[in-house]
């Protein structure tokens, strides 16, 4: 039984995976695979101030950036504010890009900058201390409630796909904002750490320690109201 | 001079702590070879850190098939008319500019 546990955990080595990290959801690798539009022309008429461009970069990324704000902000209106302001911060400060990272990853820094700014000066603030949700270990290092339950398969048979989308919303939503949008880039957008680096303005490896330290926190979450330990 | 510490130096994984903090580098392949076999090992003997696995993935799994909102087509024509009218007032005010500086 064990043995084929094992085998599913880290019998992962698809051809997907071989080309992919593992945990790459399906819709990170599908954004991944596309090629990335060319913005090298749109940006150099952005630079010399030509309207038309900034309506064919709205066209190409505002779908794409809706989405981050939204996740982010958890707010449908709140990001189409945030949106404006970065197509219209984008036109303006265009001649300030240096081309040092992707014009995408400059966009994402933008949408993420600005939703975080909008996250701030709200007054509801819904995230809580992570450490309840975290697993804990005995002192020789086990983890501390045994046996750990695998409720892995067994989420589909209890929950409808969307209480499912639901529950995960709701977990999100109590991150930090910092750590949410990690995760949002990370496992929705599919950026590599180095990109998301860029975008938070964080170092590789602080994007590791909150990418993990959030996934945690979201899989107790989860443990939890499947009536779980969450560590 | 830092180095990262060799197989030798390092202490070997004999917990499920070591397992639960090694399981992003796991996931993104980004373990030596060595640490990779001793962690596929540890899984071997360890139900509870196969099963901690499992359930992290799916986490992850779930958390990338997160659905949102569509922008809708009055939000993009919303915004889209705002930065035209911006744009149109900037040209407005460059031109004016130049022909201050002109006459």
């Amino acid at each position: 039984m064990l043995a084929r546990q094992v085998s599913a955990a880290i019998g992962v080595q698809t051809p997907l995976c071989q080309t992919a990290p593992q945990t790459m959801t399906p819709r990170a690798v599908q954004r991944r695979r596309k090629s990335a539009p060319d913005d090298s022309a749109i940006i150099e008429r952005l630079k010399n101030g030509d309207q038309e461009a900034l309506e064919t970069l709205f066209k190409l990324h505002s779908a794409k950036l809706f989405s981050v704000a939204q996740r982010i902000l958890g707010e449908t209106s709140e990001a189409e504010e945030v949106i404006q302001d970065v197509f219209w911060t984008a036109y303006r400060k265009a001649k300030s890009f240096k081309g040092n990272s992707q014009f995408s990853t400059w966009l994402y820094r933008l949408t993420v900058n600005a939703a975080l700014g909008r996250v701030r000066r709200s007054k509801n603030k819904t995230h809580v201390e992570y450490e309840e949700f975290l697993p804990k270990f005995q002192k020789d290092g086990h983890h501390l409630v045994r046996p750990v339950v695998d409720w892995s398969d067994t989420l589909e048979e209890k929950y409808a796909q969307r209480e499912i989308q639901s529950l995960v919303a709701n977990a999100l939503g109590r991150l930090k904002p910092i750590d949410r949008s990690v995760i949002v880039l990370s496992d929705l957008e599919g950026l590599s750490d180095k990109e998301i680096a860029a975008a938070l303005n964080l170092t590789v490896s602080a994007v590791k320690t909150r990418l993990h330290r959030a996934r945690l926190f979201l899989r107790g979450n989860l443990a939890a109201v499947l009536g779980h330990s969450a560590t | 001079m830092h180095r990262a510490k060799t197989v030798a130096q390092r202490k070997p994984i004999d917990s499920c702590k070591q397992m639960t903090d090694l399981i992003l580098g796991y996931l993104n392949n980004r373990l030596k070879p060595a640490l990779r076999r001793e962690f596929e090992q540890h899984l071997r003997i360890c139900p509870d850190c196969v099963h901690f696995l499992n359930t992290y993935k799916k986490t992850v799994a779930l958390a990338g098939t997160l659905k949102t909102s569509e922008i809708s087509e009055p939000v993009r024509r919303n915004v889209l008319s705002f930065l035209r009218q911006k744009a149109l007032a900037i040209a407005a005010l460059m031109l004016s500019w130049f022909f201050q500086a002109t006459s």
